[in-house]
């Protein structure tokens, strides 16, 4: 393995883009990665916030602690992962961090693994999807992707600009990926539009360093209240249509109650008045 | 003089009889309350090494040419060596040796459970040896596995016969009760997850094998390996100084140590075999899953006719069935009782001791149905515990050597009364209640436990003994206990411990025992110090002993006359040293010796989404005399936060279908965090047991732990009506136990009948 | 090579990447006072300021520190936490203890006087399986003696 500075945003030619390395590195660890080569991207992502424009390789900590970010932002990085993985991770790795699916972490042959089985469906799944689980049913554990999917947020990516839900795909038969990320493509931007409220409520095992059973976000712009969830699918999740259109699992019947109650109390929060 | 005795002891409530020479244990013990340095607060002697990061820990240990092994484990719940080829790992880069199932018999042919080990390489580095175990050919044949507790039992796959213990008659007492209340209650896998993971360091010095190890046991470890490898206990030397968390796990040597032992033998270095993370959590033990049937009986004034209970431990591969049925059977008054536990035999990892094993899990069950029971009579829950006091061991009649549960009850009656206030701060969603529970447990210690002291001619003093501080403050205790017989400041004093070679047999860390066994030795040689150094007083000042006495660092008369520091009487020996030991006496015969106590926990419960605020935890414990109140409190405060996470978010989890383990790493293993904390408030009656030992203590490793879910599940119940019946309280379960109160509720409604909890 | 500087002495390291900068500093350098417990960012036992930051020294690749700033627990021996976490009885068996004492010193130095609240939150990236989180507490409240 090696591993270099990248000199510019398209300057990966394969390798694997290195950040604060929460991520990457336990995965090469446990053996899920096995990159030829990393990249160490931090010179070359922008760092910061600037207006509604929050630059990639703003670490987690950073955001927590400004107070220019919507507060579902805020909220999300808040109760995020711990203290030093805030400190270290960014907001473009967090938006690009796999599941916490176990079957997947043991790399267990599943089908986000390539396989053709999904062990979780009929094992055990209590941590898992309730909404398009049938394929894979694995949550989407990141906080962030959540509130900025309530945000309607942008991303500026090295080669295009997409709105945050077109940076998730549900993996299919053919393409086992759940992001729509080209090889090469770095996430440089996240324009986060301000909204007239915002709110992030988050259901987990412990009070701190836990993984969303359930994450809430929502935000009212111009009248209108979008919600999105976290750790439901295995992508962030908009809730365009009706929580009854979930499909549980016979062990995460559970989470759709809780998701009901963290729903309703998100909007009446935001309801205006 | 000697005397050799039969004397019963007792770890984690397992009980055996044992020949014993004991010395003469004339010691009278002190008055009660806080003596000049025991009974008062004291920060541990060892704390600045290990807060600067200097206190070498096994996980620190380097030794010239050491070597690292990495091991093979069984992926597979339950199979068999098909075949296995060690070539290619042997011809790996760095690799010295290689071995496997037919070279030393911790390397198993069937594997029982997934984490059991195979095969196991040696190699420059840790990685290499990584490298290396990958390239091991395996063919395994796959076997059936069985993981159902239940089925298990059905099928007579079972650890021993099942444990049937009654007294009066059981059915008669059902039938005598005008209220009977049954339940099943299930409790989880839960694992050690000692921040320091298992692991030792060998290496062979001509015919003398080195054993650095992580241990709550140096010299079971001295003799299990002795015996394992046929060497005589003295050519095995056990170090471990600083010990990073046990809880049970690290009693015996288990596989590490003899891999390590093997390699180094083969390749005449030194090797290191530590394990993973993740390692640990597969096979280094667990507290096995419990299944309980539970049934009580009682009287319309709350006085029991019958306990009953079924109990099936999920015991894994191997290990033993722990006393699940203890606190049914030792906490109350009860005539007619009959429980029957039973160890099942499945493809799990195997169970250990952890920190109270059997009677955490135990009391969750009998202390939850009893309020199940307080609150369909609407009698107090305190009251009807005290209503059911047992004034002697309900089981034989056996006197207690000492017991103030009931002075514990009196001393939590303001804590218990805070429910009204408590209640009232419920909102619409968010309900608040208490809930108590009592705690029995073991904790007596018993011999043999032996210390030397050596007192200088400067009058500072050091205590040796081949014990170990698996970090619950016990060399300070020691310390302690020392310098207040002595006579000399604390810091006088240097406690030399974690040594088979450098000091005498000490006892074991478990069973909350290193301070009712060790203690007495450490204060018996102090003793026989001091009658030593007063003899040469006596001597030296042509004074009579009797009228002399050490205080404060001084040889006094009574008459107050003489009045010299230690350092002064002492000094004219300059070389010479006093030499004093102390041995271990027996535990009061005929007697029951057990710890008790009682927490109230107060909870916050989410109606809509089943989150739980553990808000304020009181635990008030009777363990005899108090060595060091500061430390206590600590032990009490992390058995309480441990207590937490067995009830709220510790779970490991296998896959239903193969059996393997899901929740090997910290993400997905939920320890509880600086955040899960509630408010602690810890007292100690600190009477010290007037039949036990020239001390009076008993141990406080264990108690804290055993009422914490109980207590948190009946406050649980205190605030929503809810009966929770498993453990951990999930939001699954707390949901469940929900939806199922408010379907009763309605139920009680449609019949007319008032909705109470 | 990397070259970091550590409690204020440069090194070059000689490493293949992949290594870990908790790996370098133990055993290449023989700080032995950084602990790894879990060895994959999930405990903080091995928690390092890196630029003053907490920072995960297991998961941080060494050659992804180059030109860093690291300060261990040996680095901190002489500052007011440690025997504020030795008078508090802030420590059992150790061994997550040079990972919390690194964190709390950050916290301090933002926040002289942290809230509970405050105390709880910075800290929750510090497993301690004792349970030694009351004292804890207590210790980064006194810390000034």
């Amino acid at each position: 393995m090696e591993l270099r500075q990248a000199s510019s945003v398209s300057d990966l030619n394969g390798g694997t883009p290195l950040h604060g390395g929460t991520e990457v590195v336990p995965l090469i660890k446990a053996g899920i990665l096995r990159p030829h080569e990393l990249v160490d991207i931090r010179a070359v992502v922008p760092r910061g916030i600037v207006g509604t424009r929050i630059g990639a390789g703003t670490s987690l900590a950073e955001l927590e602690a400004s107070e220019r970010v919507p507060e579902a932002l805020r909220e999300a990085c808040r109760l995020a992962a711990s203290p030093q993985l805030r400190n270290m991770g960014s907001l473009g790795g967090n938006l690009l961090q796999a599941t916490r699916c176990w079957y997947w972490r043991l790399d267990w042959p599943c089908r986000l693994h390539g396989g053709d089985e999904c062990f979780a469906r009929e094992g055990e799944h209590r941590e898992h999807a309730i909404f398009a689980n049938g394929f894979c049913a694995s949550a989407h554990p990141s906080d962030l992707a959540a509130s900025l999917l309530a945000l309607d947020a942008r991303v500026i990516t090295s080669k295009r600009e997409l709105s945050l839900a077109e940076l998730y795909r549900l993996p299919t038969e053919d393409d086992r990926s759940t992001t729509t990320l080209a090889d090469g493509e770095l996430i440089l931007h996240v324009d986060v539009p301000q909204p007239e409220a915002s709110t992030y409520l988050k259901a987990m095992e412990r009070k701190r360093w836990a993984f969303p059973i359930v994450g809430v976000a929502a935000a009212r712009t111009g009248g209108a209240t979008r919600v999105a969830l976290s750790g439901v699918a295995p992508i962030p999740w908009l809730l365009d249509g009706s929580l009854d259109d979930a499909t549980p699992l016979p062990r995460n019947a559970y989470k759709l109650e809780i998701a009901r109650a963290l729903v309703e109390r998100a909007t009446t929060a935001l309801a205006p008045g | 003089m000697a005397r050799l005795i039969r004397t019963e002891k007792e770890v984690e409530g397992r009980y055996e009889e044992v020949w014993l020479v004991v010395e003469e244990d004339a010691l009278e013990q002190w008055p009660a309350g806080a003596r000049s340095i025991v009974g008062r607060p004291a920060t541990r002697i060892d704390g600045l090494e290990r807060a600067r990061g200097e206190a070498v820990f096994t996980a620190d240990v380097k030794l010239p040419g050491m070597l690292h092994a990495a091991v093979l484990r069984s992926p597979h719940a339950h199979a068999r060596v098909a075949r296995i080829d060690l070539a290619r790992a042997l011809a790996s880069p760095g690799v010295y040796a290689a071995i496997g199932p037919s070279d030393i018999p911790q390397l198993a042919e069937e594997c029982g459970f997934q984490g059991e080990a195979v095969a196991a390489v040696c190699a420059d580095t840790y990685a290499q040896a990584v490298a290396a175990v990958a390239e091991i050919e395996v063919e395994w044949a796959q076997l059936e596995v069985l993981l159902d507790a239940d089925e298990a039992i059905k099928r007579g796959e079972q650890h021993g016969e099942p444990r049937v213990q009654a007294r009066g008659d059981y059915e008669r007492g059902l039938a005598d009760a005008d209220v009977v209340v049954e339940g099943e209650f299930r409790t989880q896998v839960v694992l050690h997850n000692s921040m320091e993971t298992h692991q030792a360091v060998v290496q062979w010095i001509g015919e003398t094998l080195e054993v650095y190890i992580s241990t709550q046991y140096i010299w079971g470890i001295r003799d299990e390996v002795a015996k394992g490898i046929g060497l005589p206990p003295d050519k095995v030397r056990v170090v471990c100084h600083y010990m990073g968390g046990g809880f049970g796990a690290k009693n015996g040597a288990d596989d590490y140590t003899f891999i390590a032992i093997e390699l180094a033998k083969r390749t005449h270095r030194p090797v290191r075999c530590a394990l993973t993370r993740r390692e640990e959590n597969l096979a280094t033990g667990n507290r096995n899953a419990t299944i309980q049937r539970l049934t009580i009986g009682a009287k319309s004034d709350g006085t029991l006719t019958a306990l009953g209970g079924e109990y099936v431990n999920a015991v894994g591969w191997s290990g033993w069935t722990a006393p699940t049925e203890g606190p049914m059977q030792l906490l109350y008054a009860c005539p007619n009782v009959k429980t029957t536990t039973w160890g099942a035999k499945i493809n799990q990892p195997p169970m250990k001791a952890f920190r109270a094993p059997g009677f955490v899990e135990g009391t969750f069950g009998v202390e939850s149905l009893l309020n199940e029971l307080a609150a369909k009579l609407g009698v107090d829950p305190l009251e009807l515990r005290r209503k059911n006091y047992a004034h002697s061991d309900p089981a034989d009649e056996r006197p207690f050597s000492g017991k103030s549960l009931m002075e514990c009850y009196r001393r939590a009656e303001p804590h218990w009364e805070r429910r009204h206030e408590v209640r009232a701060r419920s909102t619409g969603r968010v309900k608040r209640g208490v809930g108590m529970a009592s705690q029995i447990w073991y904790g007596g210690g018993g011999p043999p436990g032996y210390a030397w002291i050596r007192v200088s001619s400067d009058g500072r003093a050091t205590v040796v003994t081949a014990m170990q501080d698996i970090g619950t403050g016990t060399k300070t205790a020691m310390a302690q206990i020392a310098a207040e017989e002595l006579g000399v400041p604390l810091e006088h004093i240097t406690v030399s411990l974690g040594d088979s070679a450098r000091g005498p047999y000490a006892a074991i860390s478990a069973g909350s025992s290193t301070t009712p066994s060790m203690g007495p030795a450490v204060r018996a040689a102090a003793a026989d110090a001091k009658r030593q150094i007063l003899e040469i007083a006596a001597q030296r000042y042509h004074l009579e002993e009797r009228v002399l006495d050490l205080r404060d660092g001084k040889v006094v008369s009574a008459d107050g006359n003489l009045s010299s520091s230690l350092e002064e009487v002492l000094g004219l020996l300059e070389d010479a040293q006093i030499l004093g030991k102390g041995a271990r006496g027996p535990n009061p015969t005929g007697m029951q010796v057990l710890t008790f106590g009682v927490q109230v926990a107060e909870v916050a419960v989410d109606v809509d989404t089943g989150e739980i605020w553990v808000e304020r935890v009181a635990a008030v414990h009777d363990v005899g005399r108090v060595i060091n109140p500061l430390g206590a409190s600590s032990q009490i405060e992390g058995g309480i936060i441990q207590g937490i996470g067995h009830t709220l978010s510790e779970e490991r989890l296998s896959d239903p279908k193969t059996g393997r383990i899901l929740t090997t790493s910290l993400d997905a293993y939920k320890l509880p965090t600086f955040a899960d904390v509630p408010e602690i408030v810890s007292e100690l009656i600190d009477e010290p047991d007037s039949h036990l030992t020239n001390l009076g203590s008993k141990g406080l490793g264990e108690p804290p732990i055993v009422p914490t879910a109980a207590a948190i599940a009946n406050a649980i119940r205190d605030a929503t009506g809810a009966n929770v019946r498993q453990l951990p309280i999930s939001r699954e379960e707390m949901l469940r136990a929900l939806r199922e109160a408010e379907a009763r509720a309605r139920d009680k409604e449609k019949r007319g009948a008032p909705a109470g909890v | 090579m990397p070259r970091i500087s550590v409690n204020g002495h440069e090194h070059e390291v000689h490493a293949e990447v992949g290594q870990s900068l908790a790996d370098t500093l133990r055993d290449d350098l023989g700080l032995t006072g950084t602990k790894i417990a879990c060895n994959e960012g999930h405990c903080g036992a091995c928690t390092v300021l890196v630029d003053g930051i907490p920072t995960l020294s297991c998961i941080t690749l060494v050659h992804a520190a180059d030109g860093a700033k690291v300060t261990t627990i040996e680095g901190l021996r002489d500052h007011p936490m440690i025997q504020a976490f030795v008078s508090a009885d802030a420590l059992q068996c150790g061994f997550c203890t040079p990972g919390q004492i690194v964190s709390a010193v950050s916290l301090v130095a933002e926040n002289a006087e942290p809230s509970s609240e405050e105390i709880r939150h910075a800290m929750s990236g510090n497993l301690c399986r004792c349970g030694a989180y009351p004292k804890i507490e207590e210790a980064i409240r006194t810390w000034r003696g």
